[in-house]
């Protein structure tokens, strides 16, 4: 009876189920949540943690590879106008959403190597450029579009990364998927 | 509007400077008014916003038995330190190096996060990376990890990782190598020496100075100038140089204006008048007009480029650089910003020099060794409003106050000595300003017991019913205005003139009520304190007019034992006798917004 009850509350898995297409070398904890009904697509080494939040259901959501997606992050938040698109969220290649991020729905896309800061929110319709940085608690209006390499931070100031660290920083990302995938237990076939 | 939480505010003394202070005539808790009406203390006066502090800024002297605030008090600097490495910097080192952390650690130029000390060597082997000596070798930069700015922006990389500020100190923007003060001193030397055996005039007569050395060169000529000046007269000395009516001052007078001297230089050294600095030897330095490189920049990059007026005052001044001219617009000549170093401060009494509050020197740690704060001397006061039970209850307590409408507010005092103490309070009948709301303190004069034991009064806990309502009544003979309300203790809950409303081990709870006055500007004539014969300011409502603040004045008066070491005994005299002491002051309640009808 060693068994210690949690103090966070119980996860909805409410909602219809998604039909997914997810990678083989994913990396998935048990207690994310997979809801809506347009397909989910998740590709390779891409690690969701528990507790993270993806909804389709207004439209398909698409991760790419070597993305994290940190607890209490919701991709593809139905936004205001609830209005479904083919494509609601797109995440390109080496994205990082922080804990508490949102992502609404509505042709939203996030470029390669691009970091969404903690309790940043993406507003739907927003194209955020690659390798972009947004510090936590960024907004982004719907319907924005980035530029690449931009660094959104201190209440929306607008500079650009000259750091020149992309090989860098996805290298960084990979070492730290490698981290992850031995602490985070995997259970892909729970939303198949 | 937001709501307005209740407050207290109390004068410290030492802006004590009209007629305020009561003490020549403590027996007179008069809560009339007219009379009174200059001596009155009014909250709303300018000069009030720089006497009037919340009870945890003031201090108090254990010596002078006064309040102290953070304006009077003498501040003496304890320790230096850097906020972020926390490393003591010694005094004698802020002389020679100035305020700033000179050791690693810098502010991004861009958004003040702290820089940390990357190293961008790409690692051929991932297993070298504990290797000791790679601290030694490489190239370092600083980044932020907020904004993501790096030193690459600036054209800047460290060989060290350690010792960053020195580093930095010789390298300008872009990487050229950068001539501290010192060296630029002997360099001046060497062309100095070298150019007068060369005898000919320096080659480099029109460079660039630094700040330092152009004020230099501008300080040794004028100075030149003055000894000759007064010096180059016809023997006359340079007092009588100065006379307006000789023809010395004359000629130069006429000189100025025609300009002649600077091409007569015989003229000059005769009349003896000054000439301005006429090359860069002389700390002359033209400044740069030509801006075709910033407006070809600020095409090419854009407004991107520039800098914001924050970054640019954040900058650290930059003596050893040439005059910018108009250069610092632009990013690119950001200069991380060293750390400004902190202090910890001692604070004297301004009379009789003793310290009141000082901190524990070390830097780590957030303890005092002496800190006297007023709220462990003087009675907090806190504010609620009042409802009465079975009657008719306010309809929106905090957030407006309804005018014309009686209200009631419990202020409750709590004692924080180990002395019963006695509190007379006054306040004049009606608030000053254009909107006089009329006050009323039901119970004026009080005692409050000592603040003993915690224990004491939950172990006596039975009694402290009967207690209470003993005690409730006992304040009649007290009461300075106590308007002959017979009934004794009736009822329990009906607010009474010259009765306190509650009372506990060392709090005593008293009812003040309040008629707020309407704010409507066409019945200004009729509620206005006409005092004089002046005008009626019929003015807009100004900022924050709405507010209801009672200005009132607190006497507390208590007895100590001269030998006891309790708080407040002098040194000194007659140890045996017990000694009175009193302390008063003016204070603040704002008790709420009154409402606009
Ligand atoms: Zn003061
Ligand atoms: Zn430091
Ligand atoms: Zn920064
Ligand atoms: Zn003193």
């Amino acid at each position: 009876m060693s068994k210690r009850h949690s103090i966070v509350p119980p996860i909805s898995q409410a909602g219809p189920k998604p039909p997914v297409q997810l990678s083989s070398s994913l990396t998935i904890a048990d207690s994310a949540v997979l809801t809506g009904s347009h397909p989910i697509a998740i590709h390779g080494e891409t690690v969701i943690h528990p507790r993270a939040r993806i909804e389709s259901l207004c439209g398909r959501v698409t991760i790419g590879r070597r993305c994290i997606v940190h607890e209490r992050a919701t991709l593809g938040a139905v936004g205001v106008s609830g209005r479904v698109t083919e494509n609601a969220v797109t995440l390109g290649d080496y994205v990082t959403i922080e804990v508490g991020a949102a992502i609404q729905a509505g042709e939203t896309v996030i470029g390669d190597g691009t970091t969404v800061g903690v309790q940043a929110k993406v507003g739907a319709g927003a194209v955020v450029g690659k390798h972009c940085t947004l510090t936590p608690h960024t907004e982004i209006a719907a319907g924005e579009v980035i530029p690449d390499y931009t660094v959104i931070y201190s209440n929306g100031m607008r500079r650009t990364d000259r750091r020149g660290v992309t090989e860098l920083r996805n290298k960084a990302q990979a070492r730290q998927i490698e981290v992850l995938r031995r602490m985070i237990p995997s259970n892909p076939a729970k939303f198949a | 509007m937001a709501p307005l939480t209740p407050y207290t505010y109390i004068q410290c003394p030492c802006s004590d400077v009209s007629p305020l202070s009561r003490s020549n005539d403590p027996n007179s808790p008069s809560t009339a008014g007219a009379d009174d009406e200059e001596r009155t203390f009014d909250p709303r006066a300018p000069r009030s916003n720089f006497s009037l502090y919340p009870l945890e800024y003031l201090l108090y002297c254990e010596d002078c038995h006064q309040i102290r605030c953070p304006r009077c008090v003498a501040e003496e600097i304890v320790t230096y330190y850097c906020p972020n490495c926390l490393f003591e910097v010694p005094s004698s080192n802020i002389k020679s190096e100035g305020n700033r952390c000179t050791r690693s650690c810098f502010q991004c130029p861009i958004c003040i996060g702290p820089l940390s000390v990357a190293s961008i060597d790409s690692q051929p082997d991932p297993n070298l990376l504990a290797a000791p000596d790679q601290a030694q070798s490489g190239t370092n930069i600083l980044i932020c990890s907020y904004c993501n700015w790096s030193s690459t922006e600036i054209g800047i990389t460290f060989s060290k990782s350690n010792g960053i500020h020195a580093q930095l100190a010789k390298i300008r923007n872009g990487g050229a190598p950068r001539l501290t003060a010192k060296e630029h001193k002997e360099k001046r030397k060497e062309e100095a020496a070298q150019s007068r055996l060369a005898g000919a005039s320096s080659p480099e007569s029109e460079q660039n100075l630094d700040v330092e050395t152009q004020f230099a060169n501008l300080k040794s000529f004028y100075q030149g100038q003055l000894a000759e000046s007064s010096s180059g007269g016809n023997g006359l000395s340079s007092l009588g140089d100065l006379g307006f009516a000789s023809p010395n001052s004359l000629s130069r007078i006429m000189s100025i204006y025609t300009g002649g001297s600077l091409h007569d230089k015989r003229s000059r050294s005769r009349v003896g008048t000054m000439r301005e600095a006429l090359d860069s030897d002389e700390g002359l330095q033209l400044a740069d007009l030509d801006e075709s490189a910033a407006i070809s920049k600020l095409q090419s990059e854009g407004y991107e480029a520039t800098i914001s007026t924050d970054q640019l005052t954040e900058q650290p001044p930059r003596l050893e650089d040439a005059h910018l001219h108009g250069r610092t617009r632009f990013t690119s000549e950001l200069r991380p910003i060293p750390y400004l170093l902190r202090t910890k401060r001692s604070k004297r009494c301004p009379v009789c020099r003793h310290i009141i509050s000082k901190p524990e020197a070390k830097v780590a740690t957030t303890r005092f060794r002496i800190r006297l704060v007023a709220g462990s001397y003087i009675p907090t006061i806190t504010i609620r409003p009042l409802n009465v039970p079975g009657g008719a209850s306010p309809t929106s307590p905090p957030d407006a106050l309804v005018p014309l409408q009686p209200a009631q507010f419990l202020l409750t005092f709590r004692n924080p000595i180990f002395e019963t103490v006695k509190v007379t309070l006054a306040t004049p009948s009606k608030t000053p300003g254009r909107f006089p709301s009329k006050v009323t303190v039901l119970c004026p004069q009080f005692e409050i017991d000592a603040n003993t034991d915690v224990w004491d009064e939950a172990l006596n806990k039975d009694d402290t019913d009967k207690d209470r309502r003993r005690r409730r009544g006992d304040e009649n003979n007290n009461g300075g205005n106590g308007n002959g309300n017979g009934n004794g203790n009736g009822n329990g809950n009906q607010p009474e003139a010259g009765k306190i409303w509650e009372r506990g081990r060392n709090w005593v709870s008293i009812v003040v009520e309040v008629v707020p006055a309407s704010l409507r500007l066409d019945l200004l004539a009729s509620t206005a304190n006409l005092a004089g014969g002046e005008g009626i300011d019929a003015g807009p409502l100004r900022e924050d007019e709405d507010i209801l603040e009672i200005p009132m004045f607190v006497r507390v008066e208590w007895e100590v034992e001269g030998g006891g070491d309790e708080v407040g005994s002098a040194p000194g005299k007659d140890k045996e006798a017990t000694e009175k002491r009193e302390l008063a002051y003016w204070s603040v309640i704002g008790l709420g917004r009154v409402g606009q009808s």
